[in-house]
């Protein structure tokens, strides 16, 4: 068996792992269990949210090393559920590398939900932050509305690869100009509950998450680099509603609703 | 109570969606969702800190996403992930952004530090969970 397939393997499964919102010890983990079923003894990976390094040694001390850079990340945790069964199941069951590479591209090339149900789904996600935060059931369509265009927007902007900044910047603004507008137009009771059921979508709950996880797994580089993604997509939202209230205030003059 | 703990189930199942969970995972997941703001909000009537109450739902949610994690043999993130959501404190953050925008600095500067206070909490529940699981894994061994 060639050392070069069992690391190239190895790896792909790793970086379908962390492209898709693992976290960093289970991208080292699946890496060494895949290349321990393939009678590799000796296994050093060392992962960050934006790079894979992997370094193998084979019986015959002949070493060798990959790095792979991640330059797209999205969430997709059935992905991630895949290729984590697929890590344990090669253990009892061994597979070959070119059966193995096969599974992996089967796993990649599974179609995520498409955009219609995700914009449905996300619209129903803000209307009902809404209603938990204390709205009426017209604030509940205003937040649908919400929810609806931003993922829309958001997958338009997806197209033309903008940052996640600006990205969630202008979520953020679409937000707080329709509420306002719902508001001043005296259509719904609170503004408010709106702003803040339709921001939840953009809140980026995975990066909070994998941060925790990551800095106490040990693994305080990428711990710390999740924290700041959690960060500044927190600053963009806070930026985003808050150029709109300040020009609102600007136009239209007078207190905020 | 138990209808705003539907919504957040509700609430759950959307954002589950949009992380592309499938099948049977996702109402498992969005029940979490549901668990942790009914535990939310039952401690919210028996004392007055929120932010003790985030930390309490926190644990709930996280023990429920470590057991159904072993049981589904899934990975924990997929069941956390959801179950966590409707605590996230955005409500802290918009109140702290339009205090700011008023010019009230006082007051933005004491929303934003129950904001962090309030994920603080959260992050510390998710913590004590994990690292309990890890324990339970040795001794298991």
């Amino acid at each position: 068996m060639h050392i070069d397939d069992i690391i190239h393997v190895a790896t792909d499964a790793g970086k379908i792992i962390l492209e898709n919102g693992g976290e960093t010890y289970r991208v080292e983990q699946t890496i060494t269990m895949i290349c321990n079923s393939y009678g590799i003894q000796h296994t050093e990976s060392f992962v960050t949210p934006t790079g894979i390094m992997v370094s193998i040694t084979n019986n015959e001390n002949k070493t060798i090393s990959l790095v792979r850079r991640i330059n797209t990340r999205t969430v997709n945790l059935r992905k991630v559920a895949m290729i984590n069964n697929l890590s344990r199941q090669i253990v009892e069951n061994p597979l070959s590398t070119e059966e193995m590479k096969k599974e992996i591209d089967y796993i990649n090339n599974i179609p995520p939900y498409s955009h219609k149900t995700t914009t449905f789904f996300a619209a129903g996600s803000s209307g009902f932050f809404t209603l938990l935060f204390g709205g009426n059931y017209k604030d509940f369509f205003v937040a649908f509305l919400i929810g609806a265009l931003i993922n829309y927007f958001s997958g338009f902007l997806d197209d033309l690869e903008v940052n996640s900044f600006l990205k969630n910047m202008l979520g953020g603004a679409l937000a707080a100009t329709i509420a306002l507008t719902a508001a001043s137009l005296r259509l719904v009771g609170n503004m408010d509950t709106i702003i803040i059921g339709s921001i939840m979508i953009l809140v980026p709950g995975i990066s909070i998450t994998n941060a925790i996880r990551d800095t106490i797994a040990g693994d305080l580089v990428s711990g710390v680099s999740r924290s700041i993604e959690a960060l500044f997509v927190a600053i963009a939202i806070a930026a985003g509603t808050s150029v709109v209230f300040k020009i609102w205030v600007l136009l239209f003059g007078g207190g905020l609703i | 109570m138990i209808l705003n703990s539907f919504y957040a189930f509700l609430s759950s199942l959307g954002f589950g969606v949009l992380f592309n969970i499938r099948g049977k995972n996702l109402i498992i997941a969005s029940i979490g969702g549901g668990l942790t703001w009914f535990t939310y909000l039952v401690s919210g009537r028996l004392q007055p800190s929120a932010v003790f109450s985030l930390f309490l739902a926190s644990l709930v949610g996280s023990i429920y996403s470590e057991v159904m994690a072993r049981i589904y043999k899934s990975p924990v993130t997929l069941f956390i992930i959801c179950a966590i959501i409707p605590l996230v404190p955005g409500g802290g953050m918009y109140y702290a952004t339009l205090e700011a925008v008023k010019g009230n600095f006082d007051a933005s500067l004491s929303k934003g530090v129950v904001t962090l206070f309030s994920a603080g909490a959260i992050a510390i529940g998710i913590v004590f969970v994990s690292s309990l699981s890890t324990i339970f894994k040795k001794i298991k061994k």
